[in-house]
């Protein structure tokens, strides 16, 4: 039977072509909004890596003060801060923070010390940080040691920390990256002191990246941290702000600060990352529509055309239940030959890696965007097909 | 004109009187008070006025009469297509009315074979395609024998070159044709025909009548079959006339 609605909608192939192009059409734009989605999706499910419930940024500007004292005036606004009872920790940072929409990106050289091969890994997000970061975002350390004391002072290597996705780039094979060297242009090189899970100030949908961290150094304190990132108390809200930013007008003259609470500085990000996706998807729908007006057209033509062939079908032993399946049948054959054409152009992705997405979310997309189109069509047959089956043969086979 | 025909009037006659020695029986349709009405907003129809009639098995039964006295609606209400407004029709001996949507659709499948006035085939579908279709819808049968027999109908009626064509590329007797193996590619028991030989020339139309007759004959087909030929209804065991709705022999 299904051979029969094979050779059959083949045969009508030019009645329904029109329909299988759009089909063909509907696909191709349900498979990249498919594949948006689910790498959305992907992404959204790994961990974040951090707490930002109760976090608030600090920025602040120095305005005209001399850059020798900005050291100083930065040390006595941190110890007032962190002198407050509503905040529970405040750790300095550049300002590439969690949802801020800055980042800080680099490239760095690994040798494998076992075979000496040497492999550039990057892009590489690098944080550059006070020790007190891994208490106030919660951080989650997986091996290894957090910076301490000792790693403000310079050495012949650079402490660094890192996550365990530049971990899994470094060694592939799961091996410890700890004591691992990294090598940057013209520094020192850095080597591993600990991994944490991970640290995604990209936000969730974002494809995430390696990290790496080095704590803040004095020297760089002006370039990098004019940023602090402070872990509040519950309930803390307008009276602590206003403490916040009259300590820094009060402590550093001429300073300006401004705070934002991470919750709400990632709700920006949602709004902004989720924009184009969301009208993709706004237009697929109206595709969609589209699509299903053009199923219900050809499927109603089948109907009112062809009821002296329907009649036929009854007299020959069709049951009713078998003309509505036909009908049912007929059209996701139509569907079918339009996915066909699609898949064609959709496995192009995938083979070519394109756009450097997982294949697995080709995949995923492509049996999203079929598995849609299918159940689209099996939903705009459903009343058409009762319409034909309830066709008397009688009357049908006079009408011809 | 009439005494040359062997006809039965009456349907309460179960045997008729020239049965051939091959099986006549036991009635396979057995209409009683059979009336059909088709009602529109103006007029009301009386295509079939209380029909009374009896199919034996095994026969070869013409039907005549004027156009529009409700020949094709008596064969689409034995072809189970149609129901009839009043009155019982009886199949092997029990009433339609007591069969299910799929038991009726088995029965057209298996049982009966039907070739239309107007062939009815179905355009899309090469001539194989469509001669195939009873075969499609009868489970058990597979791809390969209803291709068969598929081509052993068509060698029947004479199309056996022409089985990858599509109606659209046949003429009218050749459609015809087509029609006619589809009802005999299901090998049922009952054949209805609704004028088999009307759009055949008198060469090809003597060969399809010989064909039913063979059928009729061989096989045991019972054949009920509408005809403007008189000709072609002398052949058979029995006429019955019909004149606006009613059976008059
Ligand atoms: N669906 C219908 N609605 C109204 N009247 C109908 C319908 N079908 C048939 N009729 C009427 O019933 C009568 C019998 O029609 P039928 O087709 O059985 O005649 P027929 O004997 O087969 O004629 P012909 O020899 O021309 O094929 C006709 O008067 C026709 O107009
Ligand atoms: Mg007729």
């Amino acid at each position: 039977m299904i051979r029969h609605l094979f050779t059959l909608m083949w045969n009508r192939r030019r009645a329904n072509g029109l329909l299988v192009v759009e089909i063909f059409l509907a696909f191709v734009v349900l498979f990249a909004v498919s594949t948006i989605a689910a790498n959305l999706w992907s992404n959204y499910r790994q961990p974040l890596g951090f707490e930002y419930d109760q976090v608030w940024q600090l920025n602040f500007t120095t305005g005209s003060q001399p850059r020798a004292e900005q050291l100083g005036t930065l040390r006595q606004l941190l110890a007032e801060i962190r002198a407050n009872p509503q905040v529970a920790g405040a750790a300095s940072t550049a300002s590439n923070t969690p949802f801020s929409f800055n980042d800080s990106q680099t490239r760095l050289d690994f040798t494998d010390p076992r075979d000496s091969t040497q492999r550039p890994i990057g892009p590489i997000n690098t944080y550059v940080v006070g020790p007190e970061l891994r208490e106030v975002m919660g951080l989650e350390l997986v091996a290894g040691r957090w910076f301490g004391p000792a790693d403000a002072v310079q050495g012949a290597h650079i402490p660094v920390v890192i996550d365990e996705r530049l971990q899994r780039a470094m060694y592939p094979d799961g091996r410890s990256a700890l004591d691992g060297q990294l090598a940057g242009d013209n520094e020192p090189p850095r080597r591993v002191i600990g991994v944490v899970r991970a640290y995604r100030t990209d936000g969730e949908l974002q494809e995430p990246l390696p990290s790496i961290f080095q704590a803040i150094q004095p020297e760089d304190t002006l370039f990098l941290a004019q940023s602090v990132l402070l872990r509040v108390k519950p309930g803390s809200g307008a009276a602590l702000e206003k403490q916040l930013t009259d300590a820094v007008r009060r402590i550093g003259p001429g300073w300006t600060g401004t705070i934002r609470t991470l919750p709400d500085m990632h709700t920006v990000q949602m709004k902004v990352r989720l924009t184009k996706p969301l009208l993709l998807g706004a237009m697929s729908v109206f595709l969609l529509l589209n699509v299903a007006l053009g199923l219900l057209g050809v499927l109603w033509l089948n109907i009112s055309r062809r009821r002296g062939e329907l009649g036929v079908r009854r007299a020959m032993g069709a049951t009713a239940g078998g003309i509505s399946r036909q009908v049912l049948g007929e059209i996701l054959v139509v569907t079918t030959f339009g996915l066909v054409l699609g898949l064609l152009v959709a496995v192009q992705f995938p083979l070519l890696g394109v756009q450097n997405v997982r294949p697995d979310i080709y995949f995923t997309a492509m049996l999203l965007a079929a598995g849609a189109l299918y159940l689209l069509a099996t939903v705009c047959a459903l009343y058409p097909s009762r319409l034909a089956a309830g066709i008397q043969p009688a009357v049908a086979l006079r009408e011809e | 004109m009439t005494n040359l025909f062997t006809s039965t009037a009456a349907a309460s006659q179960a045997q008729p009187a020239t049965a051939p020695a091959t099986g006549v029986g036991r009635a396979v349709l057995q209409l009683t008070g059979i009336e059909k009405v088709y009602q529109t907003r103006t007029i009301e129809t009386v295509a079939l006025n209380h029909v009374n009639l009896t199919i034996n098995q095994g026969e070869f039964v013409s039907v005549m009469g004027p156009s529009g006295c409700g020949k094709s609606t008596l064969l689409s209400i034995m072809g189970l297509l149609d129901e009839p407004t009043s009155g019982t029709l009886e199949l092997d001996g029990r009433p339609v009315q007591s069969y299910s949507d799929k038991e009726l659709a088995r029965l057209r499948n298996h049982k009966i074979g039907f070739v239309f006035q107007s062939y009815h085939l179905i355009n899309d579908l090469s001539v194989l395609d469509n001669v195939e279709l009873p075969l499609l819808y009868r489970s058990g049968v597979s791809g390969r024998q209803r291709r068969q027999r598929a081509y052993a109908a068509l060698e029947k009626v004479g199309l056996g070159a022409r089985t990858s064509h599509f109606p659209s590329q046949l003429s009218g007797g050749q459609r015809q044709r087509v029609a006619i193996a589809r009802a005999l590619a299901g090998e049922p028991e009952i054949i209805l025909a609704d004028e088999p030989t009307g759009n055949l020339d008198s060469v090809m139309g003597e060969e399809i009548m010989d064909l039913l007759l063979t059928l009729n004959r061989e096989q045991g087909t019972t054949i009920v079959m509408v005809t403007h030929d008189e000709q072609q209804a002398l052949k058979t065991q029995r006429l019955i006339r019909f004149f606006d709705g009613s059976q008059v022999s």
